[in-house]
């Protein structure tokens, strides 16, 4: 019997599509994009904040979302970690995404320092989830939904999709589904 | 009797009814709690005859697995001042063999039981063998984790925690109290766990609470985190086949005995968890004991007895408890 | 609460309108550590008021207050003006914690103005400690800057100023100027916070980053006395200020659980057959509350009819 989702640590929008409007309580921004959808929702921010700011505030970053090949997260990160060097108290970052992508990018946000009020998420879908083992340690990404099980990349165990999520890596909580069925019933 | 007899007249049972659930049963800490053979909860640090062992289980839990310790850089101060305040909880405690001395413009720490005098400066972590968290851990069976109060919220940003009742700290570093609870049924939903946090929220300096938790564990081990659940989750379908006295010997009643202090330099706050655990074994020589937990057990809620993973066997226990 | 008796070591009037004050332990034992931004209560003749602490936050030998003297506040400033000598004992509360440094943060700014300086000194103090990264922004009407030379010795990025053009031309470019990680303190009267902090919300710094002293604002009120009913017995009675429900109802030989004594579990609820009931916990619901027939007896009061408890 699970809980009431919405009081976990799976924020709301890594289990539907949500599209927030800019935050314009800021002076600078960065927005971060993934894939063709991610821009869509962009363009609609950066319209917005043009006509308060102006568009020289913003920083637009268009990173690959993963459908294809290996996400973007990491040249994500790049860019944000490159844009943090000068910005200065006022900035705020916003991204649209796959959740996967988004939840990734947030967790390594909040390493950098950047509090919840200066974030912005805007989730596409939530077909992909990377779901770190807690026995061997190893993340593994797939089209997997919550409550779903799938074999661990590294130890093969079949690992329960639960609704438990890492504030710093962005990951779901993956843990072996049949560790109390075991392969012979002791005599 | 199975244990050794101070973990007896020391162990703090949880049930102060015949029924359970969840609650924000927090109350001052420090008065003694008597029970028929005994009485714990003066110490807020607490040495009993299983101490040596403990430290050696941790330090190996740690040495295998690096992930149970974690301290982000922030939590720097936090950690000194977790180190000074479980020092002069351990000196207050036991001051025949524990002692925290002001030494020139240092400080010096003495340990008996474990042979140690260590002199040191506040903030030089160049002073002391180790970081100061780990240093402090290493002295004392309590798991720690501490919680950054910012934002309106609270953190669990640094700990070091080798007795997890199947939870991963490794996982939960860098968490909302809020979220790291997020898993547990009933605890959101019925404003449990919101309490709980804003009650911490207002704590002061100086002032420091505690709380109980309980569960049932297969054998007297420890170590039952998420991390090794594929090693221990067999037992419980192990236990199903074993004989009566195999079972009153292997399903332990354990208890968390948890003291939540409000650090008085950084302001942040440490959780101290303790963990106690008897066979029902033993439980069974005290009759109050034998009783009220077969009562608690039958009642419990299904919900509750599946999240703390003793559907399978929570029949058995009763039946064991009542057969006796 | 555990009050504290404090010997008057050492007054310092150098400042015109501000005293300083050494408070010690009688027996000469260290006092508890606090952190910085603390401030303790003090009992100045017959008013309670708040003071930030200035001196050492660890282990200190003493604490150390500055109070300026309020020509036309309640009463207590000018007791510890006009009435208070070296050698006097004061109580006071233990040291509370409602402006702490950010742990996170990369770099604090510390904005204050007149006596508002008083929490940053330990502000600065901890930074020597933890090597924080502190930039202070003060501004004091002349001749009246207190810890002038303390704030100098302690702080490497102190300006000071008694010209409000010139600091407020240094504090917006100060705002709109520091680098992302900073977090900003503000201490001084109501309408210099609402200035500062407008400003900075202007200059787009999110609230998580802002943060204000409020002396004496956390729920120290002792509340008004009231009168209670027991149903039962018919029993009425006065609850002083300062006296819980729960505790007068113990005193008089009435069991009732109760375990946080905080207004947090649960446990003390008593069910209400008549009467005004002022909720101040935290466990009822607000549909709970508007009902109007439970109070939890360890923290909430009666209004001004009688309060009818069902024991």
């Amino acid at each position: 019997m699970r809980p009431d989702l919405e009081l976990t640590s799976v924020p709301v929008w890594a289990l539907n599509p949500t599209r927030p409007g800019a935050d314009l309580s800021g002076r600078a921004w960065t927005i971060i994009a993934f894939g063709p959808h991610g821009a869509d929702i962009a363009q609609t921010w950066i319209d917005q904040i043009a006509s308060v700011h102006g568009e020289s505030a913003v920083r637009l970053h268009r990173c690959d979302d993963g459908t294809q090949c290996d996400d973007g997260t990491a040249s994500a990160i790049e860019a944000l970690t490159a844009d943090l060097v000068d910005a200065r108290v006022g900035w705020r970052l916003m991204m649209a995404g796959p959740a996967d992508a988004c939840l990734r990018l947030r967790g390594a946000a909040g390493a950098l320092g950047v509090a919840d009020d200066e974030m912005t998420v805007a989730s596409t879908d939530d077909d992909a989830r990377t779901v770190h083992c807690v026995h061997c340690g190893a993340v593994t990404r797939a089209q997997v939904q919550l409550d779903q099980v799938l074999p661990c990349s590294s130890c093969a165990r079949k690992l329960l999709v639960y609704h438990h999520v890492s504030r710093r890596a962005g990951t779901y909580l993956g843990f072996m589904v049949d560790a109390e069925q075991p392969a012979e019933v002791p005599s | 009797m199975i244990s050794a007899p101070d973990l007896v007249h020391t162990f703090p049972f949880p049930f102060a009814a015949d029924t359970y659930r969840y609650s924000t049963n927090v109350e001052p800490a420090g008065s003694a709690v008597p029970t028929p053979v005994g009485r714990w909860g003066e110490r807020v640090v607490d040495i009993d005859s299983e101490y040596e062992h403990e430290l050696a289980e941790r330090a190996a839990i740690l040495a295998a697995d690096p992930t149970r310790s974690a301290v982000l850089p922030h939590m720097r101060p936090a950690c000194w001042d977790t180190m000074l305040t479980l020092m002069r909880e351990l000196a207050r405690a036991y001051p025949e063999s524990m002692a925290l001395r002001r030494h020139g413009a240092g400080w010096r720490w003495r340990n008996d039981r474990l042979g140690i005098e260590q002199d040191f400066v506040l903030g030089d972590e160049t002073t002391l063998p180790a970081e100061p968290l780990r240093y402090i851990a290493g002295q004392v069976q309590e798991d720690i984790v501490l919680l950054d109060q910012r934002d309106g919220d609270l953190f669990g940003d640094a700990g070091v925690v080798t007795f997890a009742a199947d939870w991963s700290f490794g996982f939960d570093v860098g968490m909302t109290f809020l979220e790291i609870h997020g898993p547990v049924p009933r605890l959101r939903a019925t404003g449990v766990i919101t309490r709980a946090r804003d009650f911490l929220m207002r704590l002061q300096p100086g002032e420091t609470y505690r709380r109980t938790n309980w569960t049932l564990t297969i054998g007297r081990r420890l170590d039952v985190s998420t991390e090794l659940y594929h090693e221990w989750g067999p037992d419980r379908t192990m236990i199903l086949g074993v004989s009566d006295e195999e079972f009153g010997r292997l399903v332990h009643l354990r208890v968390e005995v948890q003291h939540l202090i409000r650090l008085p330099e950084s302001g942040s706050i440490c959780f101290l968890i303790r963990t106690y655990m008897l066979p029902l074994a033993d439980i069974a020589t005290v009759d109050d004991w034998r009783v009220r937990a077969a009562a608690v057990l039958a009642e419990l809620p299904d919900d509750i007895a599946d999240y703390k993973g003793i559907i399978g066997y929570r029949d058995r226990a009763v039946r064991w408890l009542r057969g006796v | 609460m555990n009050t504290l008796k404090l010997v008057v070591t050492a007054i310092d009037d150098t400042v015109g309108g501000i005293r300083t004050l050494t408070l010690a332990d009688p027996d000469g034992n260290p006092l508890p550590s606090f952190t910085p931004g603390s401030h303790i209560v003090v009992e100045c003749g017959g008013k309670a008021n708040a003071y930030s602490l200035t001196g050492d936050g660890n282990s200190p030998t003493a604490y150390v207050i500055s109070v300026l003297r309020c020509a036309d506040g309640s009463g207590g400033s000018r007791w510890i003006h006009d009435e208070l000598a070296l050698g006097d004992t004061v109580a006071a509360g233990p040291a509370r914690s409602a402006f702490a440094p950010v742990l996170r943060a990369r770099r604090h700014l510390l904005v204050a103005a007149g006596i508002g300086i008083t929490p940053m000194v330990s502000h600065l103090r901890s930074a020597q400690t933890w090597g924080r990264d502190v930039h202070l922004l003060y501004i004091h009407r002349q001749g009246r800057g207190a810890y002038l030379d303390t704030v100098a010795e302690l702080g490497q990025h102190v300006s000071i100023h008694t010209e409000r053009a010139a600091f407020s031309a240094e504090l917006l470019a100060a705002l709109a100027d520091q680098p992302f990680g900073t977090h900003l303190y503000v201490c001084g009267p109501a309408s210099f916070i609402d200035d500062v902090t407008g400003a900075a919300t202007r200059l787009g710094w999110p609230d998580s980053r802002i943060h204000l002293e409020h002396f004496g604002s956390e729920a120290l009120d002792p509340g008004e006395p009231f009168t209670t009913r027991v149903a039962s017995t018919g029993e009425e009675f006065v609850v002083d200020a300062g006296v819980s429900l729960l505790e007068e109802l113990e005193r008089r030989g009435f069991e009732v659980p109760s375990l946080c004594r905080r207004g947090v579990c649960g446990e003390c609820r008593l069910a209400v057959s008549a009467g005004t009931i002022i909720h101040r916990d935290l466990y009822l619901t607000d549909a709970d509350k508007e009902a109007g027939d439970a109070v939890m007896s360890c923290v909430s009061r009666g209004g001004a009819d009688t309060l009818e408890v069902a024991l």
